[in-house]
């Protein structure tokens, strides 16, 4: 049974399928990041030499010039300030409410708490989009339209059932001899919560807040209904960017680099922990 | 997003402390629950005032007639009935975007689950190096943000400076400043090409890992009695990643058929008609129009076609609740 140096099988394979495969393999790796090139390509270029009718496959004269006229841009700065202060109130208030939920269905047995698992899990399923409109009627009645804290709140409930679950998770993995152990020597509930869990999640609050980052950084459509364009932030900015002046394409190629380097940065660092939260659930049910 | 992790909670099993001090023991699993539904209560306040009560709201204003007067005067809107439905029920362009959406999903989630399981397969088949090409490729095209990701394709396509055009032109086909929208079976092509590109590293990675799952023994003894590569993956390897295979493809369904991003920013926020899918109508007539009960008649019944997709998903939840 021929066996490949990495232990892939190839029982009954000839050297030409294996051949095929390869090229096949790297054929489909080219075409996939292709998009991802042209835009690096792009933004790297001049503008005459983004329009012209003979596309360069490399920046003949490499410049910058369009990542200084995007962060030039009036409101680039601003929205990109609007998105982090945003992001950042949602996901702070996603983890220390989401951690509190995530400690009750981790850590008590009570009555109602496969409810509340049911619930969290069940309301993931809502299509937040359709929720827009009175979510918009709610706001705008109490004065939240046009406000940063507006936003960060309807992206609070964005992250929130993401985040009780992932941390429950991370709690369940610790232990329970050691809230048990503690509790001997003498430890409070509240005491175990400090000294031990809260410490021991660590790892999780981090990669659960990298997630709730992306959601949120990524979100433009919520923010483009409630707010104004001076209450933007950059995600939405890109697509008002894009209609209010057509076809710069240099510059929004740059600020769509700006934009998505935080996001593919912490998506890189925590994509097993998105993997394996999609669809663990298929594995186990 | 829709996590449904759930890691195995080895810790959870000696719940009760033998039975000696019941008293105490009583006292103090109420004292828990108490503790325990206090930790759940900001939560759940949180997900009632920002998700119960306005699905409650969208469904009392889909029977009203909400417009931009009532809006800025803040006064109830009249009650309508049930004539937003009848508008939508009986309007030919409402039904030509539920066929539109329903169709985009079926042919879109077709393409991307076939292709996911294709390069999941041929992960398999390839070396190490190859293998390894081929996963950072798909995982940064996972990722770039959805808006990012059609801003690119709306370049690509470009009609005047688009690479696609060019090399199409070059290959001896006449695109020099084709509009890839005009037709809106091209126009379909561009946005269905976007949302199987993005979807495939999903796809193809959750199921590479699934496939790591099928022993090889298995293949191996199959290979060895005589059944072809066909027969194997058929019998021995679809089988076991049906479930798997189950929960992305409904994924996939949900993400899809509630199409937003790619065709809004393909069609610079502007959708035309034949651009429209359930998510952007609704949108459109609410904030585009200030029809904000139409819209909301409509987000009731895309929700309600929806369920009956959902329904699978809801149900896998059921068993891993039963689990905890």
């Amino acid at each position: 049974m021929a066996r490949h140096d990495d232990g892939v099988i190839t029982v009954g394979r000839s050297r030409i399928g294996t051949f095929f495969a390869n090229t096949t393999g790297i054929v489909f790796g080219l075409v996939m990041i292709f998009p991802v090139y042209w835009v690096l390509n792009t933004a790297f270029k001049p503008d005459s030499e983004v329009r012209s009718f003979t596309p360069t496959f490399f920046p003949n004269d490499f410049t910058l010039d369009n990542f200084k006229s995007a962060l030039g841009e009036e409101l680039f700065i601003p929205s990109m300030i609007n998105g982090l202060i945003i992001t950042a109130m949602a996901v702070a208030a996603a983890l220390v409410v989401g951690f509190l939920a995530a400690l009750a269905i981790a850590r008590f047995s009570f009555y109602g708490r496969k409810a509340i698992i049911l619930v969290i899990l069940a309301v993931q399923l809502v299509p937040f989009l359709a929720l827009l409109i009175p979510l918009f009627l709610m706001l705008q009645g109490a004065n939240l339209t046009n406000s940063l804290v507006g936003v960060a709140l309807v992206y609070l409930v964005l992250l929130l059932p993401y985040t009780v679950w992932t941390l429950r998770g991370f709690i369940s993995g610790i232990p329970r001899e050691l809230d048990e152990a503690a509790m001997i020597d003498g430890c409070t509930r509240a005491q175990v919560f400090w000294r031990i869990i809260l410490p021991l999640t660590g790892p999780g609050l981090v990669a659960t807040s990298v997630y709730g980052f992306i959601q949120a950084w990524n979100e433009f459509i919520i923010i483009n209904t409630l707010n104004n364009p001076q209450k933007q932030n950059l995600m939405a900015w890109l697509l008002y960017n894009q209609t209010e002046r057509g076809t710069a394409w240099g510059p929004l190629m740059a600020g769509a680099i700006i934009t998505s380097i935080p996001v593919v940065v912490f998506f890189l660092i925590i994509q097993r922990n998105i993997a394996t939260g999609l669809t663990a659930g298929a594995v186990k049910g | 997003m829709h996590a449904v992790d759930s890691r195995p909670n080895p810790a959870e099993a000696p719940q009760a402390p033998p039975p000696r001090h019941v008293a105490r023991v009583r006292n103090r699993s109420q004292r828990d629950s108490r503790v325990a539904w206090l930790l759940s209560l900001p939560t759940l306040a949180i997900l009632v005032a920002m998700l119960a009560y306005p699905l409650y709201r969208m469904i009392v204003l889909s029977f009203q007639n909400m417009r931009l007067k009532e809006l800025f005067s803040g006064k109830t809107p009249p009650w309508a009935g049930v004539d937003q439905y009848t508008k939508a029920l009986t309007d030919s362009v409402f039904w030509g975007v539920v066929g539109r959406t329903a169709a985009f999903t079926v042919v879109s989630v077709t393409l991307s689950v076939l292709a996911g399981l294709g390069i999941a397969l041929l992960m398999r088949r390839v070396h190490a190096k190859v293998r390894l090409f081929m996963m950072i490729a798909m995982m940064f095209v996972w990722a770039l943000p959805q808006l990012v990701a059609a801003q690119s394709f709306r370049w690509l396509t470009d009609s005047d400076f688009g690479v696609l055009n060019y090399v199409l032109t070059e290959l001896g086909f006449d695109y020099a400043t084709h509009s890839w929208f005009v037709n809106p079976w091209e126009g379909w092509a561009v946005i269905t090409t976007l949302v199987v590109w993005a979807g495939i590293p999903f796809l193809a990675i959750s199921l590479s890992a699934g496939l790591t799952q099928v022993p090889k023994e298995l293949l191996e003894a199959a290979t060895v009695d005589g059944a072809s590569a066909w027969q194997a993956l058929r019998n021995i390897t679809l089988p076991i990643l049906k479930p798997l295979l189950m929960i992305v493809t409904t994924l996939s369904v949900i993400w899809n058929f509630g199409l937003f991003t790619q065709n809004w920013a393909l069609r610079d926020g502007h959708p035309e008609p034949v651009y429209q899918t359930l998510a952007t109508f609704s949108y459109t007539q609410a904030f585009g129009r200030s029809n904000y009960s139409y819209g909301s008649a409509i987000s009731v019944i895309t929700v309600l076609l929806m369920l009956g997709v959902m329904v699978f998903y809801i149900r896998q939840m059921f068993k891993i609740g039963e689990v905890d």
